[in-house]
């Protein structure tokens, strides 16, 4: 039958070509004013200037807040947005610009999946034609076939055979993930697009799902772009994580790396907000609070986007070059892409120590610190 | 902090006539918020956590919700048995609620200083010169920036986290003695969350109320509780001291939750899934509700529903320790994470064949 990516195998990658590689990916949206004439009067710009690699048979975490551009990215790479410029390479084929059959035929090899598992299944459809529906979009298989496939996906997925006859409305949430799922691996993709798969999950559910994704991942070899707030899961599942924040990539590097040592100030304080479910660790905590909200991506600051609410910023004094210069994403050693002017600083200052100091406190007590 | 009860549950049972059936929410539900404590209800939808504390406000939709049993003291009054028009004393004045969407729990039609004084106006007899000052002292409480000026926006002008931060503000007008909120972040960033936990504990902390805080979030009450009771199915399963819930959890079902989440704080492990999932209510509860999901279930627990007890052999320390369950694990089964006793196998119906779908029944296959 189908044989795409079934037989990659889960390699680290870094030496081979990726499977995909977006470069400066930037994704506006128009505002615009008026019934009848609409005319533009500003733009938002989701998504500016992104760019990373995915190699086969891994996960790459996209994490930040909301309206950090985490899913504009995800729905630019499958090409739910028409208006991107950049560069998206997948599997050596550029996918900016191209259309028709040539994109349908890449597409078949890129599938996503929604976080939200009640609204993306037709109610109306029964699951096995959920399931059959893309291998139908790309005629694969006559109908029998495609009946036996079906079977296939929903055991692979965890579901009985005769959940093809049921509809959407009789499975709980998780159940709903899993057909997801199975309609997501009918054309053997070699990337899936996981945009929250679990956030809309109860948390007893949520094992259940990480645990099914990691398996499907190292039986198909698939690759997965998952976008995620919730930075536990994130670190559970990814080999490398990127951190956005207002359209800009903060920092990217190794799961290991990116929390051994995180080299943002942003993500320094992301860390530090997530409540540990350890209160012995919780009580030791000193969080950095950030200031403020998340400025509107229409009127996003000047210079460094995370200035307005940086605490490194405050700490060295209010320099000048974060409201002025834009800070590139530059490498530093041994192998972590930042953003900001003063990373170094961050690099073993009190506050990263705290931030990632989970298992016991570093400092001696009674010192301030700060 | 002492050890006398501000807020008393007692064996309430809550029930919804729907045109599917009875829903079962809540069957027995008893505990105690101290004075000046932070208690978490934790569990997942549809556990009854939310539905327990729209019982204690006396906020149950009234055409479909009916109370068959239990008590809710505050202070020794019966909250059930009061009249509409005392009870109504008590909401906002001694009992303040804040709810999971700030969206929708502020009137967009309304300037937010017009909702803080109306608030403060309705239960005290102050002019609205007065009013309107302690209006912009509470909203600097909260830390909105510019209150003199923010305080005549309407609520579309303020993003969630400030939303939600007014609302505390409304909440505590009127110093009430008992907070419940119900996932106050659950709508929010992390970072933003943050911000709102530091002003939630600052404040308890200051005004010495007490609080009911309900949430799915074991981080959330790893941070902010001194005590937690958990739910499952419209029970309370196990309810212990904060330390204790997460040192020595009693019940297979607090034991699944701390295994099944990511940390943090540790490296990378196996995550252990509770498979399966949560009974659908509309039955009669019969014996333990966790039982079909449970990997230390014994016969007993498909017939009769364990109440909650002390932990047996506990030292003094832990007197609170309570668990609803036949068969504990030990501690290092609850280390583990699944039973090492022998005769106790692998948990019931694995994610990948279990039995997961009964078309029409919505429950789980009983052997």
């Amino acid at each position: 039958m189908i044989a795409l990516g079934e037989a990659s195998l889960p390699t680290s990658g870094s030496g081979s070509a990726p499977l995909l590689r977006v470069r400066d990916l930037v994704v506006h949206f128009p505002i615009t004013k008026g019934v009848l004439f609409k005319r533009s009067v500003g733009t938002v710009q989701a998504v500016e200037g992104v760019s990373f690699d995915l190699h086969r048979g891994e996960t790459l975490g996209v994490v930040g807040e909301s309206g950090c551009g985490k899913t504009t990215t995800a729905r630019a790479i499958v090409r739910l947005n028409s208006s991107i410029s950049g560069s998206i390479v997948f599997d050596g084929r550029e996918l900016v610009g191209l259309e028709g059959e040539a994109l349908r035929q890449i597409r078949r090899r890129i599938q996503m999946v929604f976080q939200d598992p009640f609204s993306s299944l037709d109610p109306r459809m029964r699951v096995g034609s959920i399931v059959a529906e893309p291998l139908r979009v790309h005629r694969v298989g006559t109908p029998q076939e495609r009946r036996a496939r079906v079977g296939e996906l929903l055991e692979v997925v965890g579901l009985p055979r005769y959940a093809a006859g049921q509809y959407p409305h009789e499975f709980s949430g998780g159940q709903r993930q899993r057909i997801g799922l199975a309609r997501a691996l009918a054309l053997h993709p070699d990337l899936i697009v996981a945009d929250e798969p679990i956030s809309a999950l109860d948390v007893s559910i949520r094992a259940q799902i990480l645990n099914l994704l990691a398996h499907l991942q190292q039986e198909f070899g698939l690759a997965y772009l998952l976008i995620a707030h919730d930075i536990a899961a994130v670190r559970w599942i990814s080999n490398r994580v990127v951190v956005m924040y207002l359209g800009h990539v903060m920092e990217q590097a190794s799961t290991a790396e990116l929390f051994r040592a995180p080299l943002h100030p942003y993500t320094v304080a992301l860390l530090s907000a997530v409540p540990i479910p350890n209160p012995v660790l919780e009580a030791g905590r000193q969080r950095i609070i950030l200031k403020g909200d998340v400025p509107s991506p229409a009127a996003p600051p000047a210079g460094c986007k995370f200035h307005p609410r940086c605490w490194l910023r405050e700490d060295l004094g209010n320099p000048p070059e974060c409201e002025e210069e834009e800070p590139p994403l530059r490498l530093l050693p041994p192998a972590h892409e930042v953003a900001c002017h003063f990373a170094e600083r961050v690099l073993e200052s009190a506050a990263q120590r705290r931030a990632v100091a989970w298992r016991a406190p570093t400092e001696p007590p009674g010192t301030n610190p700060h | 902090m002492s050890d006398r009860a501000i807020l008393s549950v007692e064996d309430l049972v809550v029930r919804f006539k729907t045109r599917g059936g009875i829903v079962y929410a809540v069957n027995g539900v008893s505990f105690d918020v101290r004075e000046g404590e932070t208690l978490g209800l934790v569990g997942e939808s549809g556990c009854g956590k939310t539905v327990t504390s729209l019982a204690v406000m006396r906020l149950l939709p009234k055409g479909s919700a009916s109370v068959p049993r239990g008590r809710v003291l505050f202070e020794g009054r019966n909250l059930l048995e009061l009249r509409e028009s005392a009870m109504r004393d008590i909401r906002g004045k001694e009992i303040a609620m804040i709810f999971q969407d700030p969206t929708t729990s502020l009137n967009p039609v309304l300037r937010i200083g017009k909702q803080l004084t109306e608030t403060i106006r309705a239960h005290q007899r102050i002019g609205r010169v007065e009013a309107r000052a302690r209006a912009e002292e509470l909203l600097a409480m909260v830390g909105i920036p510019a209150s003199g000026r923010s305080i005549s926006e309407y609520p579309h002008r303020f993003s969630g986290g400030m939303r939600q931060r007014i609302v505390i503000a409304i909440a505590l007008a009127l110093a009430p003695k008992l907070l419940i909120a119900d996932e106050p972040t659950t709508a929010l960033d992390v970072t933003i969350q943050a911000q709102i936990l530091d002003v939630l504990r600052e404040l308890a902390k200051r005004s010495g109320a007490a609080m009911l805080l309900i949430t799915h979030d074991l981080g959330v009450v790893a941070s902010m509780t001194q005590r937690i009771a958990v739910m499952y199915a419209g029970f309370v399963v196990e309810t212990a001291s904060t330390d204790l819930i997460f040192a020595a959890p009693k019940h297979p079902y607090t034991v699944g939750l701390l295994h099944s989440i990511p940390r943090l704080e540790d490296e990378p492990t196996d995550l252990v899934a509770i498979e399966g999932m949560p009974p659908e209510q509309r039955r009669e509860p019969v014996g333990c509700p966790f039982a079909p999901r449970c990997a230390w279930r014994i016969p007993a627990c498909w017939t009769t529903n364990p109440s909650l007890r002390p932990v047996a052999s506990s030292p003094a320390e832990d007197a609170d320790h309570q668990v609803a369950c036949h068969n504990p694990p030990t501690l290092e089964e609850a280390d583990a994470g699944r039973p090492l006793r022998s005769g106790f196998g692998a948990a019931p119906g694995p994610g990948l064949s279990a039995p997961l779908v009964v078309p029409g029944e919505g429950g789980l296959e009983r052997p």
